[in-house]
């Protein structure tokens, strides 16, 4: 009676294996796992060969535009400006104009950093996304 | 004695709520593995005041600030971007494409990639930065 009773003990599945590999499993998906934390922000590029409308005669809409040439100097109604004084300026011209998209003007050369920062600037006001283009300068 | 053998084979550890962990644990990390494609270049990305976390990054296209390109590990032209995207996109279509842009990378380049990002069918593509 004993001795059955020790056979039927050992009958039970040995799952040694399978734990060897669901930890080898593990440990894989462990050392491959990479928690990618990349801080960024999403921007409106406009097709590149895309004719778009001259801008609306209209003084209401007419858009707060910076330009970047190719020595990176930022210019904004033919007067060139400090990348400091961009907050102020869209502040100022958003107040006076609401429905005014902002267009940042990139020259081929010129750095994608100043861009981004006045990007930046006008998301950090409040202007609407879908608002702010980043295009070239034509 | 018979009584005594048997209150030994209970003290073994009991293995199955350690095995439901590990289990649980193995799927959790199958679930949220995504092989994301680095670009391997370190770039000084613009700070941004307005970040925010990306998420389901799969592929990080770096522009260096000197002009070059680099995607999963290697310089690419810019001409071959859209095919590269295109293949590495397809492995994970859910996922987003950010590209790196150095601090004075040249925005003529950026657009380019960007441009070529788009081309190869990609709708959700991010600008990476440094927070703020």
């Amino acid at each position: 009676m004993r001795k059955f009773s020790k056979a039927d003990d050992e009958a039970e599945v040995n799952m040694t294996p399978m734990l060897d590999i669901v930890f080898i499993m593990l440990i894989f998906f462990i050392v491959t796992a990479t928690f990618v934390n990349e801080p960024g922000i999403t921007v409106n590029i406009p097709e590149p060969n895309e004719n778009s409308d001259p801008p609306p005669p209209d003084e209401e809409k007419r858009a707060i535009a910076f330009v970047i040439d190719n020595n990176n100097r930022i210019t904004h109604d033919f007067r060139t400006i400090d990348i400091s004084s961009v907050t102020s300026i869209i502040k100022r011209e958003s107040v006076e104009r609401p429905e005014a998209p902002v267009v940042i003007q990139s020259a081929e050369d010129g750095f994608a950093g100043n861009a981004i920062r006045i990007y930046d600037a006008a998301r950090e006001i409040g202007i609407p996304e879908s608002k702010i283009v980043w295009t070239r300068k034509k | 004695m018979r009584e005594h053998s048997t209150q030994d084979e209970d003290t073994e550890v009991n293995m199955t709520p350690m095995l439901d962990i590990v289990f649980i644990m193995l799927i959790f990390f199958i679930v949220t593995a995504v092989f994301v494609k680095e670009s391997g270049e370190t770039v000084t990305k613009p700070e941004a005041a307005t970040w925010r976390q990306l998420k389901q990054v799969s592929v990080l296209i770096a522009v260096t600030d000197n002009d070059t390109v680099h995607i999963n590990r290697e310089e690419v032209e810019l001409t071959a971007i859209r095919t590269i995207v295109e293949k590495l996109h397809k492995e994970n279509p859910k996922g987003l494409i950010a590209i790196q842009p150095d601090d004075e990378a040249k925005a003529g380049i950026v657009m380019k990639t960007y441009d070529a990002v788009r081309a190869a069918g990609v709708d959700r593509i991010a600008i990476a930065t440094e927070k703020k």
